[in-house]
């Protein structure tokens, strides 16, 4: 890989760092090289918004290299929200325009005096003054970053307001509203005085084996255009699932409370596209365009949203507006905010003033009514700029709760809210929030996917009911392996590639000659290590659970009568990743197995 | 009458199932399009077949067994080969994992079909149901 480019914010040192090769070979890159190269660095003392605390965007071996779908890069270091590992991947154009600056990665620490932005062209980098664009949203920041560099091709990664103010759900956006959304990352580059990192670079990416690996790109982009995943997310972007998921019980309603509502059609993928729906967007060389763009009533063309962004601020809060869906999306992407935390710190907001835990003495003579937009528009304001009961909400509903004396009933694992695939209906998911290494995250494994059939042969994966229990354990993990690979590479988690083709284009691009299981292995390897990351941050077994909502059975819908039995799935889970079921530490066993021996020192002594 | 999969008689069999389901008929009340099954050749069945249902607000209004599709534009063409689909009427393989698994091709608005997941899953229960025999 190429070297990482240091930056100290505090001394204004840059320098150069080369990956070890062997990391490179065992990590492959983005997530996974992220935890291993953090790792000594992320301490129980670490204050995660202190000038020592790091923050690093990294690439993966594929980014870049107009393969299917690997446009992406990771942003990783020690969540504010969680206190935990973060990581949260963004699209876009940024990583691999990074990458063709020769960087495959930036490492950040120390704070800056005065906001700052970083201006890096090509092999040279500027610490320029920020104040034109302190204050001002995520769009505004990358026009007039975008005016002042004035070179053709640029493209600027920025925080909004939220990130500024410390919002513990801020994060990072770039190419319009492209969201490293999750873990509160923006928060951190906030706390640095760092505003925005711009980059265009014109240097080619080193691949391995050029000559194979670029007829396979061309091929595997075919196929990937024709399938039939592929057109769905092109015509309907990703809330072509709402429909099925609002069948199956699978999309939350009224803050996980409810299992059905009324509204639910009218805010889906289909719906879009047959109204506001004014084209498509795509991120670097993609061949699906899931990206959506609407025009609303005043005649703008505007990003429309994804499916987390609409079940956030539609299903979860009982609206059916999808114009307003859409503004409320907006808002957050201009603020700087991760829509699934905001709408998810909204809803327990709303759940406890419905139940009386909260009051207009609490929330500034607000009403908090379901489905009342308005409020929900003036609710954002305040979190953004902490105002009122916005103080509260910008810290997220782990802490909100707490506030109120209502911890138990936010819906999060670990102070990250959860993401909106219903366990009760995929009991898959249960596993994968408990256990994420960053909260309750779906991205560490969207193994909804594979409770609803999308079972490729070649993982090895077996097919279990979507409501079956400790079976699927096993299953569980291997997936989350495989899931970890993707965001190692880092790989869009919606291509249905095969996964003999990933092989062969991780082979052809870094010169390695693996197998299937040398790719699950290199995943088992990141997850253990991002594992005791966590154990070394304070996680125990403790920590994996299920917010109590969930464990609550739905009175109607697709998923009625069903709670994931969380215990057996857990117990199980223990066995088929080698973990101390007492501490949940990765044993000292496993850890060595995985090449992980100096971990398996500084764990178990 | 004997329905084995794939045949007119099954055909006509599923068709007259269509008509009289009420489930059926309540679940695909606005459904509105007619649709192809391509069967590939593969296992038992040694030629292609095309199988063509009209299909308009819970009823099936024609059904023909096509040469080719030179002579009618449906608004969906499902293609897959034989071992899939007679893995789908078994049982063995749900309709939208093997659409999303690249095992049964779709041709037409996917808009259309993820709105309307019910009816497709309840289509495929009522073929099911007017299968007494599965050619192997």
């Amino acid at each position: 890989m190429q070297p990482i480019l240091k930056v100290n914010l505090t001394s204004g040192e840059i320098s150069e760092y080369i990956i070890p090769a062997e990391w490179e070979g065992d990590y492959l890159g983005g997530a996974s090289l992220a935890a291993r190269l953090l790792y000594a660095f992320l301490t129980r003392d670490l204050d995660p918004v202190s000038p020592e605390s790091p923050l690093l965007f990294l690439n993966g071996p594929l980014s870049g290299t107009s393969g299917p779908t690997v446009g992406r890069f990771v942003v990783c270091g020690k969540s504010p929200a969680t206190g935990l590992w973060a990581e949260s991947n963004c699209g876009g154009f940024w990583g691999p325009e990074l990458r063709f600056c020769g960087y495959d990665g930036m490492w950040i620490t120390g704070k800056a005096e005065k906001p700052v932005y970083l201006w890096l062209n090509d092999g040279r980098l500027e610490v320029r003054n920020a104040r034109a664009v302190w204050g001002k949203d995520t769009y505004e920041s990358q026009s007039i970053i975008k005016n002042e560099i004035d070179l053709p091709g640029a493209h600027v990664l920025t925080i909004g307001p939220a990130g500024e103010n410390g919002v513990l759900f801020a994060g990072l956006y770039c190419d319009h509203g492209r969201a490293a959304g999750r873990t509160g990352l923006g928060a951190v580059a906030g706390s640095k005085n760092l505003k925005a990192i711009a980059v265009k670079g014109t240097k080619k990416i080193p691949l391995a084996r050029p000559e194979l690996y670029v007829p396979l790109r061309s091929s595997a982009n075919r196929a990937l255009k024709e399938d039939n995943l592929s057109h769905v997310f092109h015509e309907l972007g990703t809330a072509n699932v709402v429909d099925y998921a609002d069948y199956l019980g699978a999309m939350p309603k009224k803050y996980f409370h409810s299992g059905i509502f009324s509204g639910a059609e009218k805010v889906s993928g289909s719906t879009m596209a047959e109204t506001i729906l004014a084209g498509t967007s795509a991120c670097h060389a993609c061949v699906i365009a899931c990206g959506r763009v609407v025009r609303l009533e005043d005649g703008e063309k505007r990003k429309g949203p994804e499916y987390e962004t609409i079940v956030s601020f539609g299903p979860n809060l009982l609206n059916d507006d999808l114009a307003a869906i859409t503004r409320l999306g907006e808002l957050c992407d201009r603020y700087g905010m991760d829509t699934i935390s905001a709408g998810g710190t909204l809803g327990l907001a709303f759940y406890l003033f419905e139940k009386g835990i909260i009051n207009k003495k609490n929330t500034d003579g607000l009403v908090l009514r379901w489905g009342d937009v308005k409020t929900i528009e003036q609710l954002l304001h305040m979190t953004a700029h902490r105002q009122g009961i916005g103080e509260f909400l910008a810290q997220g509903s782990k802490r909100f709760g707490q506030h109120f004396g209502a911890e138990e009933e936010a819906v999060q694992v670990n102070g990250l809210e959860l993401a909106y695939h219903d366990p009760r209906a995929f009991s898959g998911m249960a596993l994968v929030y408990a256990t994420s290494p960053r909260g309750a995250c779906h991205n560490q494994s969207q193994y909804f996917e594979v409770d609803i059939g999308q079972v490729d042969p070649g993982l090895g994966l077996e097919f279990f009911d979507r409501q079956a229990g400790a079976e699927k354990a096993a299953n569980v993990a291997r997936h989350q392996d495989w899931s970890t690979v993707f965001n190692a590479l880092v790989m869009c988690i919606f291509a249905n590639v095969s996964v003999e083709t990933v092989v062969r284009l991780i082979n052809t691009a870094c010169g390695l000659d693996w197998g299937v299981e040398d790719l699950f292995a290199a995943g088992e390897r990141a997850w253990n290590l991002k594992r005791a990351i966590n154990n070394r941050l304070g996680l125990t077994r403790e920590n994996d659970r299920l917010p109590k909502a969930l464990l609550e059975p739905y009175q109607d819908g697709g998923s009625a009568g069903y709670v994931p039995p969380i215990t057996e799935m857990l117990e199980a889970y223990y066995v088929a990743r080698g973990w101390d079921p007492e501490t949940g530490k990765p044993t000292r066993e496993k850890l060595q197995s995985l090449g992980l021996g100096d971990v398996a020192t500084d764990l178990w002594g | 009458m004997a329905a084995i999969f794939p045949s007119l008689e099954w055909l006509e069999g599923l068709s007259e199932k269509l008509n009289s389901d009420a489930k059926y008929g309540q679940i695909a009340r606005n459904w509105e399009g007619d649709i192809c099954f391509v069967l590939e050749p593969s296992g038992p069945l040694t030629e292609e077949l095309l199988y063509y249902l009209d299909l308009w607000h819970g009823k099936c209004r024609k059904t023909e067994i096509l040469k080719d599709l030179s002579s009618v534009q449906p608004k969906f063409v499902f293609t897959a080969t034989y071992d899939n689909a007679s893995r789908v009427m078994k049982g063995e393989l749900d309709p939208m994992q093997a659409m999303m698994t690249r095992k049964l091709q779709v041709h037409g608005s996917m808009a259309y079909i993820m709105r309307n997941v019910p009816v497709v899953l309840d289509f495929i229960r009522c073929a099911r149901e007017a299968t007494t025999e599965i050619l192997s």
